[in-house]
């Protein structure tokens, strides 16, 4: 079979072998090509991959994490709360990891008693290292067997007492918690936050959308309180509390010129580090919440607004100062001074028959406009939520009215509207609405005015005048040329009427220095301060408000850029040889 | 043959691009390590802010209004400086000094006056016991170095029986220039040595004036404290003359060498030389 099987050809072999591979040939190269081709557009495929990725990568780096450090680290610092500082960048409020006491019953496994020592013990000792603590309800809650806080905010070394009861139940879990550095200095201008972290009272309440926003959690608030001249107000005001057993006092340090409160003292105070010890009585702000009669303290605003008028154009006519009666009231001095008084001799012995005689014959309707210019009808223009609406005589004045509301009766206001009122009284002129703030001099608002600029320095030297020769002396800091005016007001009747308690008075000092150019505006008022050997037996202001400005004044002037120069003063010696010497209130 | 040629290219390309590859993913593993450093340091910069925070406010706690106020009352007794103590300017300080009376002490000698002993005094301090050279002469740029050396040339010259540059120039500003020029250099140092205590007495006051949370502020509170520091004015006015005395002391030590420190100066200084 296979020897009959024909033989190829070789020519046609040869030639059909060159031809196949030729072709074979042909499709070698063809396929060797296309396959470089693919290889190449593999290998450019490649580079240009990695070129991407690098690219990609660079980009990534280049744009994606170009500030790691505002991201990462910015957020790690933010408090949640953000930073209340005073004026000079003093942390007044910030947040802290403080620690807090918690009972985990299950801290000794879910079986057994979850203390060591029995309850009461444990109850008992904890009550011995945080004596205000129940212990009824120490113990109610340990016997409960729930996991619950049995302190909010625990210190360090309280923490320490309590590790040494050696109860693995009791944690100490450290919780960013508001805390106050300063402790109980300007707690009402402060307020406090409270367990949810909403903030109550205070600043902390006025700006909890500020302080909890979070675009800017990082930027400390800054007041315009300096904790410095704050510390010596609430010192001082506290010093002489103890020493007149006054019920309480409150301070206030303004600068006349933006308005900022550089001390806002209420005492007595609180501490809001506890809040849970804040809902008491101590949490009203005396300075800007309550209301009270400020008495003779309002009769520069009476002089002034006569000068103003024209009622009174000469300092040395001669008003009768003998005892007035009107519409079946008599009108008593403290002391009599003679028959006739000047005006000058009136502020000097804070004569109530001549203060109420130049607002009789100032009439109603000016003293009336006089006060509402003055912000005395309507709340005090300050930030805080506690603010007290004064007790405002409505509609048209009555005589007696008007010449009771001219030595400081029948209207009552707060500590901060007068403060607000001697700002204007001695600024020349101008009232501005207080604030708790940081305010730039050059953006301090505009205000509006009350008094001509030569009412103003008039008064400036009746004030001081006050307090060389009358009732003001012991407020006479040396060197700092304070003026001001003493107030002592019997306290009305709780239901606003009557003054049924003659030794329940409020003694108020409203003073401003440096008198030749005022910077800064000095109330201090003590609620019932009682009579002693202290105070020599009185009761006035004369003898203890005016002294704590006189303390206080040395203390907080050169903090506040006022320095003391024995060589300068308000010249007064066009009113001095109007004076008789005398004393009153 | 060719085959080879081009898979050898194409092992070529294949391995450039492994290559690529790996410089990639070092460049990215290094990126990630230099990342995870700026982590770890943003985290450590965080820890030690809080921490700073936690001091910070633990100090500020200790030492808040009330309790400086209690220190103040117990410890202290600072109170708020009067008016007395203030002055406006500097005619008001000079108002201070009394007048030249009969029975008055001696006015104050500068220590300047001996010149060749503060000469000799200055060399052996300002050379540098590191480098053997004088401490002024690293920067070209302090010229106060120059007569230091004229100055430390000057003895050497006269004990070697050569005569002076001064001397050989003969001109009196020069000398006087050089040794005054000395003289300063011997008070500056002086005083650099002795404002340390000034300082210390000044930082004092100053803190105390914080303690008794009375600081003071403003241009004028400053002069109260120069006021304060009255006392220490008058001490060294009369501080001139211990001055005075603590540069022949400081004299005494140059030319004894008796420290190890200052003869091994010396002893670079003259190997330099």
């Amino acid at each position: 079979m296979n020897a009959t099987r024909p033989q190829p050809v070789l020519s046609n072999a040869i030639s059909t072998a060159s031809a196949t591979g030729r072709l074979h040939f042909a499709n070698l190269r063809q396929r060797s090509l296309l396959t470089a081709k693919l290889r190449l557009v593999w290998v450019v495929v490649g580079f240009a991959f990695f070129a991407l990725t690098a690219f990609v990568r660079i980009a990534q780096l280049g744009l994606g994490a170009q500030n790691p450090a505002e991201g990462a680290a910015g957020d790690g610092l933010a408090p949640p709360r953000a930073e209340i500082t005073d004026r000079n960048g003093v942390p007044l409020a910030r947040a802290f990891p403080a620690y807090s006491l918690w009972f985990d019953p299950k801290a000794l496994g879910s079986k057994g008693l979850p203390l060591v020592k029995t309850p009461e013990e444990v109850a008992r000792a904890l009550v011995q290292i945080f004596p205000s603590e129940d212990y009824d309800d120490l113990l109610a809650r340990l016997k409960a067997g729930k996991g619950t806080y049995l302190r909010r905010r625990v210190l360090p070394e309280e923490a320490n007492k309590v590790f040494a009861l050696g109860e693995p139940a009791l944690e100490f879990p450290r919780e960013i918690q508001r805390f106050y550095p300063q402790g109980t200095l300007a707690a009402h201008v402060l307020g406090f936050v409270d367990a949810d972290g909403k903030g109550k009272l205070g600043m902390e309440a006025y700006l909890n959308a500020r302080l909890t926003d979070k675009a800017h959690l990082s930027e400390p608030v800054a007041l315009s309180i300096d904790s410095r001249a704050q510390g010596a107000m609430e010192d001082e005001l506290a010093h002489e509390m103890l020493l007149t057993h006054a019920k309480g006092a409150a301070g206030i340090v303004l600068d006349v010129d933006t308005g900022e409160v550089i001390a806002l003292a209420s005492l007595p105070s609180f501490d809001p580090n506890r809040s849970d010890l804040a809902d008491n009585d101590h949490v009203k702000n005396r300075a800007t919440n309550e209301v009270y009669e400020l008495g003779s303290t309002f009769k520069p605003f009476t002089i002034a607004s006569a000068i103003e008028a024209g009622v009174v154009t000469d300092m040395a006519v001669r008003y009768p100062a003998t005892p007035l009666k009107v519409d079946g009231y008599t009108i008593h001095d403290h002391e009599s001074y003679g028959a006739t008084l000047n005006v000058p001799e009136t502020l000097i012995h804070s004569s109530n028959i001549v203060a109420a005689e130049i607002a009789d014959k100032l009439g109603g309707q000016r003293l009336r406009d006089t006060m509402i210019a003055l912000g005395m009808n309507q709340r005090a223009n300050i930030e805080l939520p506690a603010k007290g609406f004064p007790i405002w005589p409505r509609g048209d004045w009555p005589r007696l009215r008007t010449m009771t509301v001219g030595f400081g009766h029948g209207l009552a206001v707060t500590p901060l509207h007068l403060a607000q009122g001697y700002a204007a009284l001695v600024n020349g002129g101008i009232w501005r609405p207080a604030t708790l703030f940081k305010v730039d001099p050059a953006h301090a608002s505009a205000g509006r005015r009350v008094f001509q600029a030569s009412t103003s320095a008039r008064i400036r030297q009746l004030l001081r005048l006050i307090v060389v020769d009358g009732t003001g002396r012991s407020a006479n800091a040396p060197g700092y040329r304070v003026g001001g005016k003493t107030g002592t007001a019997e306290k009305a009747g709780s239901n606003g009427s009557g003054y049924k308690n003659k030794h329940a008075v409020i003694a108020t000092f409203a003073a401003a220095f440096p008198m030749d150019k005022p910077r800064y505006v000095v109330i201090a008022m003590l609620d019932e301060p009682q009579a002693n050997q202290s105070t020599s037996g009185q009761r006035t202001a004369a003898w203890n408000a005016a002294p704590v400005v006189g303390r206080v004044v040395p203390r907080i002037g050169p903090l506040l850029g006022v320095v003391p120069d024995g060589r300068r003063d308000v010249d007064v010696s066009d009113l001095t040889p109007l004076v008789a010497n005398g004393e009153g209130e | 043959m060719f085959m080879t040629a081009r898979r050898l290219r194409s092992m070529g390309w294949i391995a450039t691009l492994v290559v690529c590859a790996a410089l990639v993913m070092v460049l990215a593993f290094r990126v990630n390590a230099l990342r995870s450093q700026v982590h770890q340091s943003q985290a450590r910069i965080i820890a030690l802010r809080q921490e700073t925070m936690y001091l910070e406010t633990e100090f500020e706690t200790r030492a808040n209004q009330q309790q400086l106020k209690a220190w103040n009352d117990v410890e202290f007794g600072y109170v708020a400086p009067t008016s007395a103590q203030y002055l406006d300017n500097e005619r008001q300080l000079a108002a201070y000094a009394k007048p030249i009376e009969p029975d008055a002490p001696a006015p104050i000698r500068v220590a300047s006056a001996d010149d060749s002993v503060v000469a000799a005094a200055v060399f052996p301090a300002m050379v540098s016991p590191m480098t053997g050279k004088p401490t002024g002469a690293a920067d070209n740029s302090a010229p106060a170095a120059r007569p230091t050396h004229e100055a430390a040339d000057a003895p050497a010259a006269r004990s070697a029986g050569l005569a002076t540059l001064s001397d050989r120039l003969g001109t009196v500003p020069h000398a006087a220039t050089g040794t005054h020029k000395v003289g300063k250099d011997a008070k500056s140092k002086l005083a650099k040595a002795k404002p340390v205590k000034d300082k210390a007495s000044k930082d004092k006051l100053a803190k105390g004036d914080k303690a008794s949370g009375d600081k003071a502020s403003g241009d004028k509170a400053r002069h109260a404290v120069a006021t304060r520091t009255v006392p220490s004015h008058d001490r060294s006015a009369s501080g001139a003359r211990l001055a005075g005395a603590d540069t022949h002391r400081r004299a005494g030590v140059g030319h004894a060498s008796g420290s190890p420190l200052i003869k091994l100066a010396l002893k670079d200084a003259k190997t330099v030389k």
